[in-house]
C-alpha cells in the first residue's frame, strides 16, 4: 500500500511538469496585453509545498521570468536564503534567449554565495546564495528551480502572484500536501478584480491564477500589501526552531508566545533593581513611574540589530540587555517590560507591522506571524487608554508612536493569551503645525522676518530629529524648507522640544534681499512667506487605485506684516475659503492700517480612502492651494510730490 | 605673589597636556567632557589614534605584516552611536588570510563621580565570510551613554606584505592625538604617496633588527658514533626605517555637494611596494614610476596579451568594414559593433577577467575585456588605437604611481589629421567623445605599442548645451499656451537617454505633466532618441494655467514663467573644496510671447549681463519689446568642468543673481 501522502508528493511535484511542457519559452508569443507597461513578466511561478509533519516543509518551485529591459532584471529573483534551519537541496537555472532557446546553464556553484546582512543590521546568521546574471540582449528569460527544506513551519509563504509594479504573470500557481495531522486555514485576500482557480481535496490544496497585466504606482494610493491579491496561508499545528505549537486563534497564539518565547527572560541584576526601586520610590501613579523607566531605558541602552538563531522572534534575555545595553526592538521592549514589572507597572509585549507608508493590520480572523509583523512595541493598557511605548528611541517622548506604528491592529501578548488591539490614531487637530510670524520689507523689496513654529501629533514626528542637527545642518535644514525665499540668510533660531507635551518650537530669524519684486513704480510679493504648499499630487490620466489619504495634519498660520515706507497698497488677494470632503482651507488678507497687513491661513487635510473617481478633484484642491498659497500683493509708490 | 600664579598656571598646562593614553587610563576630564572645545558640532571625537604596522619574523611563516590598532572615542550625543560599532574588512585569497585578534575593547562611564568600566562580551563580535575575498569583523561596545568615552585595540595578522591599508589622517569627526608608525626592513622598499588638503610629514629614523634560525641538523654517525643531533642558532641582523607620525587637533572632514570624490581631498599615506631585495637574492620590481607601472601593465597577459588577440573577430571585421575605407567611418562602424555584440557585466578593471575571447563569445564582460577588445579591433583596422588607463570618480584621483591607482580602461583613436576620439563601449548610450559620467575623472594615460604613456585630458572640452525655444501666447485669464522646443547637446543628451530612453512615451509625459507641477501636454515627439550622434530633440506643446498674477488691470509674470531657475543650488556659506560639475555646461532660452489682445507693456525687466571671474561663467538676459510682442533671450553658461573654492563665493553669488534675475517681473496693463 502507498500511503496517501507520498501518492500526494508525487502528484505535487509532478504537477508543473503538466504545465511547463506546453510551455514556450518564445518571448515574441507573449500576449501584448501582458507586455503592457511591463519590464518584466512572470511566464511561470509554481510552489510546491509537502509538509507532512509540522516539523518539516520541503519547498519546491520552479520560476520562469522573461524580462523586457534593463528595469525588469530585477525580478528574476533567482535567490534562496538559508540557515540553521532552513537548506538548500537544489539550486539551478537555465537562461534562454527571446526565441526560447538556451544560452546558459548555471549550477549551484555559480550562484553568488553572501551573507544575508542588511544596512541596518549589525550581524545575521542567515545568508542568501544569488544568481548573478548580466543579458546580453533583451529580451530573455530565466528558468529558476530549487529545493528547500525547512525545520521551521510557523511561516508557510502565501500565494502571492504579483508582488511588485511594472510586472505582469502569465501563470503562477501554487500547492500545499499535508499530512494527516496537520489542518491548514487560508484567508483570501484581494481577488475580486482578479480569478482565483481553486481546487481543496483532503491532503491537498491548490491555487491557479493566470494573465495578470502590469500595474504602476499610484501616489496617494493604499499599500501595495494591501491591494495585492493574496492566499494566506497557516497550520494550527507547526515547529518554531523546536517549540511545537498548536493553536487556531490569537488568545492561544498568544499563550504559546508568551510560554515558550518571553517566559523566563525577564530575570534583572539586582543591581539594576535596586537603582528602578529607587528611582520610582514615592511615586503613586503608575504612569509616572512607567515614564521613569522609560526614561531609564532611554538613557542607558540604545538600539542595534542583531539575528542569530531564535533571534527572529524571541528576544534576548532582559539580563543580557541589562549588561550589554543594546538590543534589538525585541530585546528592547522585553528589557523595558522586566524593568516596568520591578516598578509595579504591567505591560505587555506587542507585536506588530511597522511602517510608515505600510500601514497594514495584523488580521483578526487570520492567524499566523508570516507577513502579518515585523516590529516589537510595547503596551500599557492603563485601564483602557492604552499607552504604546516605542522602545528602540532612545529621543521620543513616552507614549509618542508617530507615523512608524500609529493607527493599525496590533497582537498583544498578555500572560492569559494574545489580543488584537488598535494602536493609537492621531487625528488631523492633533497633528497640528501653527506658525505665528511677522515680515517687515524695505524699501528695496528685502525681507526681514522672525516665526513661531509649533508643532504637534505627526507634524512633532516629522520634526523633533531636528533636535540633534548640528547647526551647519539646520542652517541648510531652513533654507530648504523655504527654498523658494532666494538668498535667504540665518540669523538665529532656537528649537525647544518639549517632550513632556510632545510639541516642538522653532523659533526663526532670517533675512533676505530682493524678496519683494521691484517693478516700476510697483513692488509685487507673495503674501504668504513662511509656509507654502506647494505640492501638487501626480495627474494620472488614467487612475486605477483609490484615494487613501494615510494621515490627516492641520495647519494654522498667522503672520503680520509691515510694509515699507513710500508704498501704499494697490490690491489685495481675495479672501478665500474651501470646505470639501479632503479638507478645509482658509486664507484671508486683512489690511489693520496703511502699513500692516494681517495674515490668517488654515488649511486642513482629512484622512480616509475614497473612491478612485474622487483622484482628480483631491487634486484640484491641493492645486487651488498651491495657487492661493502664492497669491501676490501689489504695492505702489505713494506720491511724493503731493 | 606674581611668580606663584605663573608657576600655578603652568602647572595647570601641565595637567591639561598630561593625558594619559594608555589603555584603561581613561581620567575624569575626558569623561566630562561636553563637547568638542574646537568643534562644538562634534557628535564624537578621537581622542587618540594609535597605529603600528611592522613586518615580523617567525621561522615558521617567514615575514609577516602586523597591525596595531588602539583608539580611544568620546561620545558625545547620540549622533556618535555609531562610532561605538567598528567595522573592519579582512582580505582572503586561495589559503592566505588576514588575522584579527587581541581585541580589547572597553566603554566607560561616570557614574557618581566614579569611572566605571564596561567590557565588551564575546558574543559582542561577529565575523562573517562577506566575499570570496573578504572577510568582515564588526563589534559593537556595551553601556553607551552619551558622554561615555570607549577604547579598543587589536590586531591584524596579514601575509599580504605589499598591501599596507592607507595611513588615513583625516575623518568626518576630529581627531585630538594622532600616533601612527610604519616600519619596514630594508628588505622591503616601499615608495611613500601624500594626498590631502592637509600635509603630513613623518619623522624617519633607522633601527636595527634581528632575525633568529635555529638550524637543526642531524648527522648519522660513522663507525662507532652514534647519531648526532646539533643545534645552531644564527643570527641575522637588518635595518628598519621606522616612520612615524604624530598630529594634534585633525579637524573634521565635512561633506559639500559637487564634490567629485570627498577622499581626493582627505589627508592620507599610502604605503606602495616598489620592489624587495632579499640577502643573497634577486631585487624583485613591484612599482616604482607611472612607466613602470605602464610597463608592467602593458606586458600583464591580462592586459597587453589580450590586446594582440585578433583570431576570435577577423571574419566579422572584414565582413563589416568590407566597403569602408574613411578611418573615422571606420571607427564608428568598431564602436557600433562591439556595443551591439559584447555588454558590460558591471565589473569595472583594467585587467580582463575572463578574458577578450570568451567575452566575444559569451557577449559579456568587464570594462576591460569590452574596450580592450574594441581597441585591438581599431588597431586591426589600421587605426591608432591606444589603451588609456583611467580612474573612476569613486575611486579617487591616482595622484601616485600605483598599480591600483586606476580602475577602468577607455580607448582613444587618434586620426592623421590630428585630431582624437575617447571611445568607452561599456554604455549603449555613449559616443565618440561623450564617456560614461563616472569616468570624467582628471586625466588617463594612453599607453602606446611601445609600451609608452602619456597624459590624456579626461574632462570634455566641448559644452553640453541646453537649449529650450519657446512660443507662449498668454491668455487675459493668465493661462499659457505655447509650444516647446528643447535641444540637448552631449553630455546632457547622455543624461536623457540614460533616464528616458526605453520608457513608454506616455508615462514619459506623465512624468514631463509631474515635472512642471502639472502642465497639460498636448502634442509630444521626441527625436535622436538612438541617433547618438545628434542632439536630442524633444518638441511639445502645452497649456498651463495662472502663469501670470492679476493685479488689478495689470498682468505681472516672469518671461521664464514655469521653467525658470527658482533655487540656488548652493547653500553653505563657504566651502572648502572644489565645486566639480563634470563638464562644461550652457542653458539657453528663446522666448517670444504673444500678448493679450488689449494689453500693452508697461515695464519690462532690464537687459543685463554678468560673469564669473577668470571666464568661468556668464549670464546674459535681453529683452525686447514690440507692439504685441515680447522676445527674451537668456543664457547661462559654465566653462570649465572645476570651479576651485577660491571661486565659491562668486559662484554662489552668481546662482543666487540668475534666481532673482529670471523672477524678473514683466508687467502689462489694459488698454
Amino acid at each position: 500500500m502507498i500511503p496517501k501522502f507520498f501518492v500526494n508528493i508525487l502528484f505535487v511535484f509532478t504537477s508543473f511538469l503538466v504545465v511547463s511542457q506546453d510551455l514556450s519559452y518564445n518571448a515574441l508569443t507573449i500576449s501584448p496585453d501582458l507586455k503592457k507597461d511591463a519590464n518584466a513578466i512572470i511566464r511561470l511561478n509554481d510552489v510546491s509545498i509537502v509538509m507532512e509533519t509540522a516539523s518539516k516543509m520541503y519547498t519546491k518551485g520552479k520560476r520562469v521570468v522573461t524580462v523586457f529591459n534593463k528595469r525588469g532584471n530585477k525580478h528574476v529573483n533567482a535567490h534562496a536564503y538559508y540557515d540553521e534551519t532552513t537548506k538548500i537541496k537544489d539550486l539551478k537555472a537555465i537562461v534562454y534567449d527571446g526565441f526560447g532557446e538556451p544560452l546558459k546553464k548555471i549550477r549551484e556553484s555559480d550562484f553568488k554565495d553572501v551573507s544575508a546582512v542588511d544596512g541596518g543590521t549589525l550581524y545575521s546568521d542567515s545568508r542568501v546564495k544569488y544568481l548573478e546574471y548580466t543579458p546580453a540582449s533583451y529580451p530573455y528569460t530565466v528558468e529558476f528551480t530549487y529545493e528547500i527544506v525547512n525545520e521551521n513551519t510557523a511561516f508557510i509563504r502565501s500565494f502571492t502572484p504579483i508582488n511588485d509594479y511594472f510586472l505582469s504573470v502569465e501563470n503562477s500557481q501554487y500547492s500545499i500536501a499535508y499530512g494527516e495531522e496537520i489542518q491548514l486555514r487560508t484567508k483570501e485576500n484581494n481577488f475580486n478584480a482578479i480569478e482565483l482557480i481553486k481546487e481543496d481535496k483532503p491532503g491537498i490544496l491548490k491555487f491557479r491564477v493566470k494573465d495578470i497585466p502590469a500595474f504602476e504606482p499610484e501616489a496617494y494610493s493604499p499599500a501595495t500589501n494591501v491591494l495585492l491579491p493574496e492566499v494566506m496561508i497557516a497550520s494550527d499545528k507547526f515547529v518554531y526552531e523546536g517549540v511545537f505549537a498548536d493553536v487556531n486563534n490569537w488568545k492561544s497564539m498568544g499563550s504559546w508566545f508568551h510560554n515558550n518565547l518571553l517566559k523566563g527572560r525577564s530575570a534583572i541584576s539586582t543591581g539594576t533593581r535596586s537603582k528602578i526601586l529607587k528611582l520610582v520610590d514615592g511615586v503613586d501613579n503608575p504612569i509616572e513611574r512607567a515614564k521613569i523607566v522609560y526614561q531609564f531605558v532611554q538613557d542607558n541602552a540604545r538600539y542595534i540589530s542583531v539575528q542569530v538563531g531564535i533571534g527572529g522572534m524571541q528576544p534576548i534575555s532582559a539580563i543580557e540587555v541589562d549588561l550589554l545595553k543594546y538590543g534589538d526592538c525585541k530585546g528592547l521592549s522585553n528589557y523595558t517590560k522586566s524593568l516596568l514589572e520591578i516598578a509595579g507597572v504591567e505591560s505587555y509585549y506587542t507585536r506588530l507591522y511597522a511602517s510608515r507608508d505600510n500601514v497594514l493590520n495584523v488580521k483578526n480572523d487570520f492567524v499566523s506571524f508570516q507577513g502579518q509583523t515585523n516590529h516589537v512595541i510595547l503596551n500599557i493598557p492603563d485601564n483602557g487608554n492604552d499607552i504604546w511605548l516605542e522602545c528602540t528611541s532612545q529621543d521620543a517622548p513616552f507614549g509618542f508612536i508617530g507615523a512608524f506604528t500609529d493607527d493599525r491592529d496590533a497582537l498583544v501578548i498578555t500572560p492569559e493569551g494574545g489580543q488584537i488591539k488598535h494602536t493609537k490614531k492621531y487625528l488631523p487637530e492633533e497633528s497640528l503645525q501653527s506658525i505665528s510670524g511677522e515680515y517687515s520689507l524695505t524699501g528695496a523689496g528685502d525681507i526681514k522676518a522672525e516665526v513661531v513654529i509649533k508643532s504637534m501629533g505627526i507634524q512633532y514626528d516629522d520634526k523633533y530629529k531636528l533636535d540633534s542637527e548640528t547647526p551647519r545642518e539646520l542652517d541648510k535644514h531652513y533654507k530648504t524648507r523655504w527654498r523658494y525665499i532666494n538668498g535667504l540668510v540665518l540669523h538665529d533660531f532656537k528649537i525647544v522640544n518639549n517632550k513632556d507635551d510632545v510639541i516642538f518650537s522653532e523659533n526663526v530669524v532670517f533675512e533676505a534681499s530682493k524678496y519683494a519684486k521691484i517693478v516700476g513704480d510697483r513692488m509685487l510679493f507673495s503674501v504668504n512667506a513662511f509656509n507654502r504648499n506647494r505640492e501638487i499630487p501626480n495627474r494620472y490620466r488614467n487612475r486605477k487605485f483609490p484615494l487613501k489619504i494615510n494621515r490627516g495634519f492641520k495647519d494654522v498660520d498667522v503672520f503680520t506684516i509691515t510694509l515699507p515706507k513710500g508704498y501704499k497698497i494697490e490690491a489685495l488677494p481675495h479672501d478665500v475659503l474651501i470646505e470639501n470632503k479632503f479638507g478645509r482651507y482658509l486664507a484671508e488678507v486683512q489690511k489693520i492700517d496703511e502699513t500692516t497687513i494681517k495674515y490668517s491661513r488654515e488649511f486642513t487635510v482629512l484622512d480616509g480612502q475614497f473612491p478612485k473617481e474622487n483622484y482628480a478633484k483631491f487634486r484640484d484642491f491641493f492645486k487651488t492651494v498651491a495657487k492661493n498659497d502664492n497669491a501676490k500683493i501689489a504695492l505702489i509708490k505713494t506720491n511724493t510730490n503731493p | 605673589m606674581r611668580k606663584i600664579i605663573v608657576l600655578f598656571g603652568f602647572l595647570c598646562a601641565i595637567c591639561v597636556q598630561a593625558q594619559d593614553y594608555k589603555f584603561g587610563k581613561v581620567s575624569k576630564e575626558e569623561l566630562e567632557q561636553k563637547f568638542n572645545s574646537t568643534d562644538s558640532s562634534a557628535s564624537a571625537t578621537y581622542l587618540y589614534k594609535y597605529r603600528n604596522s611592522f613586518f615580523e619574523y617567525t621561522q615558521e611563516k617567514g615575514f609577516e605584516l602586523i597591525t596595531e590598532v588602539y583608539e580611544r572615542v568620546k561620545i558625545y550625543n547620540k549622533d556618535g552611536f555609531d562610532y561605538a560599532t567598528k567595522q573592519l574588512s579582512l582580505y582572503k585569497s586561495n589559503s592566505n588570510e588576514e588575522n584579527f585578534t587581541g581585541l580589547k575593547a572597553s566603554t566607560y562611564n561616570l557614574e557618581k563621580g566614579k569611572v566605571v568600566e564596561s567590557k565588551i562580551s564575546k558574543s559582542a563580535i561577529f565575523e562573517n565570510e562577506a566575499s570570496k575575498y573578504k572577510n568582515k569583523v564588526k563589534f559593537t561596545m556595551p553601556n553607551i551613554k552619551e558622554g561615555c568615552v570607549i577604547e579598543y585595540k587589536y590586531k591584524i595578522m596579514s601575509p599580504f606584505l605589499s598591501n599596507v591599508d592607507d595611513y588615513v589622517f583625516q575623518y568626518d569627526i576630529p581627531i585630538n592625538k594622532l600616533y601612527a608608525k610604519f616600519q619596514s626592513p630594508e628588505y622591503f622598499v616601499f615608495k611613500v604617496n601624500t594626498k590631502g588638503f592637509f600635509a603630513v610629514t613623518p619623522k624617519v629614523e633607522r633601527k636595527t633588527g634581528r632575525i633568529l634560525i635555529n638550524t637543526k641538523t642531524r648527522s648519522s654517525g660513522s663507525g662507532f658514533s652514534s647519531v648526532r643531533t646539533s643545534f645552531e642558532s644564527s643570527q641575522i641582523e637588518y635595518i628598519t626605517n621606522v616612520s612615524t607620525y604624530e598630529l594634534d587637533n585633525v579637524p573634521a572632514m565635512k561633506e559639500e555637494p559637487y564634490v567629485n570624490n570627498i577622499n581626493n581631498y582627505r589627508s592620507s599615506i599610502n604605503y606602495e611596494l616598489s620592489y624587495t631585495q632579499f640577502p643573497y637574492s634577486r631585487v624583485e620590481y613591484y612599482s616604482t614610476t607611472w612607466e613602470d607601472v605602464v610597463k608592467n601593465t602593458y606586458e600583464n597577459e591580462d592586459f597587453g596579451g589580450q590586446l594582440k588577440k585578433t583570431g576570435y573577430y577577423e571574419n566579422e571585421v572584414d565582413a563589416l568594414l568590407a566597403s569602408v575605407s574613411d578611418p573615422k567611418q571606420k571607427v564608428t562602424f568598431i564602436y557600433d559593433f562591439v556595443k551591439s555584440q559584447v555588454k558590460w557585466n558591471g565589473y569595472y578593471g583594467y585587467l580582463t577577467d575572463v578574458g577578450v575571447k570568451k567575452a566575444y563569445k559569451e557577449k559579456v564582460g568587464n570594462v576591460a575585456e569590452i574596450n580592450l577588445m574594441l581597441t585591438s579591433m581599431l588597431r586591426y583596422a589600421g587605426i591608432r588605437a591606444y589603451p588609456v588607463l583611467v580612474s573612476t570618480r569613486n575611486h579617487g584621483i591616482p595622484l601616485f604611481p600605483t598599480r591600483e591607482g586606476y580602475n577602468y580602461v577607455i580607448t582613444c583613436a587618434k586620426f592623421d589629421d590630428g585630431s582624437e576620439v575617447l571611445l568607452d563601449a561599456t554604455s549603449s548610450y555613449c559616443h565618440l567623445n561623450v564617456l560614461p559620467f563616472k569616468a570624467l575623472n582628471w586625466k588617463g594615460r594612453a599607453i602606446n605599442e611601445q609600451g609608452n604613456s602619456t597624459f590624456v585630458d579626461l574632462y570634455p572640452k566641448k559644452l553640453s548645451q541646453d537649449i529650450t525655444v519657446l512660443m507662449i501666447d498668454l491668455n487675459e485669464d493668465g493661462s499659457i499656451h505655447g509650444s516647446c522646443r528643447k535641444t540637448k547637446s552631449n553630455y546632457r543628451a547622455l543624461t536623457y537617454r540614460e533616464k528616458y530612453n526605453g520608457i513608454d512615451k506616455d508615462d514619459y509625459i506623465e512624468k514631463l505633466d509631474n515635472k512642471y507641477n502639472g502642465i497639460d501636454i498636448l502634442e509630444f515627439e521626441v527625436k535622436n532618441s538612438t541617433d547618438l550622434g545628434k542632439p536630442i530633440v524633444e518638441t511639445f506643446e502645452f497649456e498651463k494655467e495662472s502663469q501670470a498674477d492679476i493685479v488689478g488691470d495689470k498682468l505681472y509674470f516672469s518671461p521664464l514663467f514655469f521653467f525658470k531657475e527658482n533655487e540656488n543650488p548652493f547653500k553653505l556659506e563657504n566651502r572648502e573644496y572644489p565645486v566639480d560639475f563634470g563638464y562644461p555646461f550652457q542653458t539657453s532660452f528663446r522666448i517670444i510671447i504673444n500678448l493679450p489682445e488689449g494689453y500693452k507693456i508697461e515695464s519690462l525687466p532690464e537687459k543685463g549681463a554678468f560673469s564669473l571671474p577668470e571666464n568661468l561663467g556668464i549670464f546674459q538676459y535681453n529683452v525686447v519689446g514690440m507692439k504685441n510682442q515680447i522676445q527674451v533671450t537668456i543664457k547661462s553658461r559654465i566653462n570649465s568642468s572645476i570651479i576651485g573654492s577660491e571661486y565659491y563665493v562668486a559662484l554662489k553669488t552668481f546662482f543666487s543673481e540668475i534666481v532673482n534675475k529670471e523672477a524678473e517681473q514683466i508687467v502689462l496693463t489694459k488698454v
